[in-house]
């Protein structure tokens, strides 16, 4: 059991050799094409992350832009809005003012138009009523009477009967 | 049944005593078994680095990836920053080495090689070649001579200290050989008293020694698994103190 604690020197020596043999073998072998790789892929990773981080800040940047141009137009659209309200309120101001007047002068031409009726109906039954008036009168005192005679009698009993 | 001479033989190396013009060449069971592991390490890991059409050699390929990205992130870089970047392939060679001779204990006919302190030793001292390696790559001789001394040490106590803290790293490095040492052979050890526990009652009783197979295999099962997971600790553990020793004389105080 003593010599669990006794080094063998040949052993030693020969794992010294074996062991950085290995790692002289394993780093030209293998661990120097695959952290290679490692290293490749990682590169391209971060490459990657770069072009990423790149082209949304670039995104970013057009989103702004277009942002600004939508809240540009937006503000366009609104003033064009309000000016064509503004526009529309004053021709319809326009359009009422013309209508009342329109109607003010047809109504005021359809009463200058019923007065004239009023006024030739009541020429037409004047002079119908004369008409009879003097024919009556003929009957009554049997004897001719010219008409002009007749419109002047007439004329004469009108204003007085107004006179009364 | 000399219970003592059963386990040393189980656990001993053996000289195959193989002699070349007069000077014994030390093949031994220990040293057969770190050449096999050696070869097998070199052919197997030659062939995963190799670019790879099929699915398992891509899974090979991924699997070795990751053990070197773990060796890198979780023990290099940490502890020795960028500058440990160059000893990489020392690490990754390191853990796996030490990791598959601790599991090639576990196949039957087979040896623990670092259930010998040579075998220990020597992986210690190319730990310690390393550390110092490190020392006087970055610092220059002078400058890692002037490491053993922390900054602010008054002058009257730098011969006490500077001799101290030799010490200390030449322990440090002894440490290392004989934690993983002790823990292999404790180990294999245990597992073999298991063993003769069953022999030792069977040569008494043969009854008994019948009973006492079954908590005695239990035990040995379980302490199996204890050893898989004390093979992988101690790879893990002598790989991160070497990296964390050579991290300290990089990076002097």
């Amino acid at each position: 059991m003593e010599n669990l604690l006794k080094p063998d020197y040949g052993v030693l020596l020969l794992t010294v050799c074996n062991f950085l043999l290995l790692v002289y073998l394993l780093k030209k072998f293998a661990w120097g094409p695959i952290i290679g790789a490692l290293e490749k892929r990682e590169n391209q990773i971060e490459s990657d992350k770069q072009n990423a981080a790149a082209a949304r800040k670039s995104a970013e940047e057009l989103k702004k832009e277009l942002d600004e141009r939508l809240a540009q137009i937006s503000s366009e659209a609104a003033k064009q809005m309000a000016a064509a309200v503004k526009t529309g309120e004053a021709q319809k101001e326009q359009l009422l003012a013309q209508a009342k007047e329109q109607s003010d002068r047809l109504l005021e031409q359809a009463k200058m138009q019923i007065e004239a009726e009023k006024n030739k109906a009541l020429a037409d039954v004047r002079k119908e009523i004369s008409t009879l008036s003097v024919l009556a009168a003929s009957r009554v005192v049997e004897q001719e009477i010219k008409p002009s005679s007749a419109d002047k009698i007439i004329e004469q009993v009108l204003q007085e009967v107004k006179g009364k | 049944m000399d219970v003592a001479e059963s386990i040393s033989h189980h656990i001993l190396d053996h000289d195959w005593g193989v002699v070349l013009g007069g000077i014994r060449i030390p093949i031994t069971t220990h040293s057969v078994t770190i050449f096999a592991v050696s070869v097998l390490l070199v052919l197997g890991l030659a062939w995963a680095a190799r670019k790879h059409q099929s699915r398992a050699g891509k899974l090979v390929s991924v699997l070795m990836e990751e053990y070197v990205s773990f060796i890198r992130s979780g023990i290099v870089l940490p502890n020795m920053g960028q500058e440990g970047r160059g000893m990489l392939p020392y690490f990754c060679t390191l853990f796996l080495f030490i990791l598959t001779v601790n599991l090639a204990g576990m196949i039957p006919e087979m040896k623990t090689a670092t259930s010998n302190i040579s075998v220990t030793a020597a992986l210690a001292l190319c730990s310690g070649a390393l550390i110092v390696g490190s020392g006087l790559k970055f610092h220059g001789f002078w400058g890692f001579l002037k490491g053993f001394v922390p900054s602010g040490t008054p002058g009257w106590l730098v011969p006490l200290i500077f001799p101290l803290e030799v010490i200390s790293l030449v322990i440090k490095v002894c440490v290392l050989a004989i934690r993983l040492f002790a823990n292999m052979l404790s180990g294999h050890m245990v597992l073999i008293c298991l063993l003769l526990i069953i022999f030792i009652i069977g040569e008494m009783s043969k009854f008994f020694g019948v009973v006492s197979m079954f908590p005695a295999m239990l035990l040995e099962i379980f302490m199996t698994c204890l050893e898989l997971l004390v093979a992988f600790l101690q790879a893990y553990v002598f790989t991160l103190l070497t990296a964390i020793f050579a991290g300290s004389v990089i990076h002097t105080h």
